[in-house]
């Protein structure tokens, strides 16, 4: 991780919020920590395990004009921050809750989600634990949580939100009570949308996620995978129905136009 | 005093008391604006999470010279706010006729001494900030009512 962008945050953060840098992407830098920002009381040790953090720093990009770089990363720190502060409030939607917010330095803090996987099988998200179960593919487990994984992107779209990425490490798993919870995270490409099209790509990436890395069980999973997406409209009755109707069609359509894309290479 | 601190802006510190069944409110009122902290009605609070999740934003809007009210103390009411609208947080907030109990906040510099006296013109029993005491103290019907516009809701 550039050096550089990990003593811009030190400083930000002061020597009393240690971090430890986890992952870099093409917009954002992200680190943990074990200090909360403002809750002292928050940050007593959960058994023996201490409270962690995220926290998801946009750094200025220097190829930009300052005031236009400005301008960018408050508008995407804001946008993701109000996304998740909004869907949090969304009845059996499971995002990361939102803690803190500076927009004039790219900066937010969100509750961390996941574990690490038995037998050094990498982090909780669905990617990992897919290939966890590679020898046992057909898993009950495995089945399961592709439901589950359908029913959160069915809620994130009946409520007319959009993911933007949703790629198998942006689906997070969380253990409750010895049940495996999928959570949503990276709303960094999310949005407020009534559109068909972007639910259509929505649901259309995450099936390319999947084929990509699970090739060969890829069908059922996808299928288990749409059953739980479904399920959460056919719950809402007759206009459930009709606008389930029109998300799938046009998924078929996105993924048609992919098929085409791929065909002319 | 109770004295909290924010670690991110660390030549600060936070002096909060909460207290119950006050008696001198209607003076507090007229003072509102003077006293050198935050009166907030405590029936709007419900743990110690959103009171200082206020405060956080109130710092960094004055770190880098965004108050949008006049002072850092005023900005702390108004962070708790949902809306930008200044004279609503300050009504709904602030303290009202009929309020009780009171939360008193101010933020000093950290070399600052005097404030042991400082709350001493509220005229009520000060209790512990604790999640348990807010939790007893507000009120339910009225955070829904500001503070979740969301549809699924209504
Ligand atoms: N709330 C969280 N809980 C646990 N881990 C998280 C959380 N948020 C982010 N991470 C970890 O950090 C990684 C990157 O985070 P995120 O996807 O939000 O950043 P990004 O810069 O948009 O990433 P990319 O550009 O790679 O999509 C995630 O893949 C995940 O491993």
């Amino acid at each position: 991780m550039s050096k550089e962008v990990i003593e811009q945050v030190v400083t930000y953060l002061t020597p009393n919020v240690p971090i430890v840098p986890i992952s870099q992407g093409a917009e954002a830098f992200v680190f943990t920590t074990n200090v909360h920002p403002y809750n002292a009381s928050a940050c007593k040790t959960a058994g023996d395990i201490p409270v962690k953090y995220i926290i998801k720093y946009r750094p200025p990009k220097k190829y930009r004009h300052p005031s236009i770089d400005k301008t960018l990363t408050k508008h995407r720190t804001l946008s993701e921050s109000r996304i998740l502060a909004k869907l949090s409030q969304v009845p059996g939607l499971h995002v990361p809750k939102l803690i803190a917010c500076d927009v004039y330095n790219g900066c937010i803090w969100i509750e961390f989600i996941g574990e690490d996987l038995p037998e050094s099988h990498g982090f909780s998200n669905l990617k990992n634990f897919l290939w966890m179960y590679k020898t046992d593919p057909y898993n009950i487990a495995v089945e399961k949580v592709l439901f589950k994984v359908g029913e959160q992107i069915g809620l994130l779209h009946w409520n007319d939100y959009c993911h933007g990425d949703l790629t198998t490490s942006n689906l997070v798993l969380h253990q409750e009570n010895g049940d495996w919870s999928p959570y949503l995270i990276d709303f960094g490409l999310g949005s407020a949308s009534t559109l068909v099209e972007d639910k259509g790509v929505d649901l259309y990436v995450l099936e390319r996620a999947i084929i990509s890395t699970h090739s060969k069980f890829a069908d059922k999973y996808n299928e288990w995978i749409l059953m739980g997406f479904k399920s959460v409209y056919e719950n809402e009755g007759k206009k459930g129905q009709q606008k389930l109707k029109d998300v799938i069609k046009r998924f078929e359509e996105v993924r048609l136009r992919g098929r085409k894309r791929s065909m002319l290479g | 005093m109770p004295y909290e601190s924010i670690p991110q802006f660390d030549t600060r510190g936070v002096c909060v008391s909460l207290f119950r069944d006050v008696k001198n409110i209607e003076e507090l009122r007229s003072k509102v604006g003077t006293m050198p902290f935050a009166v907030i009605d405590a029936s709007c609070v419900c743990c110690r999470e959103q009171l200082f999740s206020a405060v956080y934003k109130a710092l960094i809007e004055w770190k880098y010279n965004r108050l949008r009210t006049k002072a850092l103390h005023s900005e702390c009411i108004l962070s708790l706010s949902p809306t930008s609208n200044i004279g609503e947080a300050f009504r709904r907030f602030g303290i009202k006729e009929g309020t009780r109990n009171i939360i008193c906040l101010a933020v000093v510099g950290k070399n600052e001494t005097q404030t042991s006296e400082l709350f001493d013109v509220v005229d009520g029993e000060e209790v512990e900030l604790s999640d348990e005491n807010l939790g007893s103290m507000f009120d339910l019907e009225m955070i829904k009512k500001v503070c979740w516009p969301l549809k699924v809701f209504q």
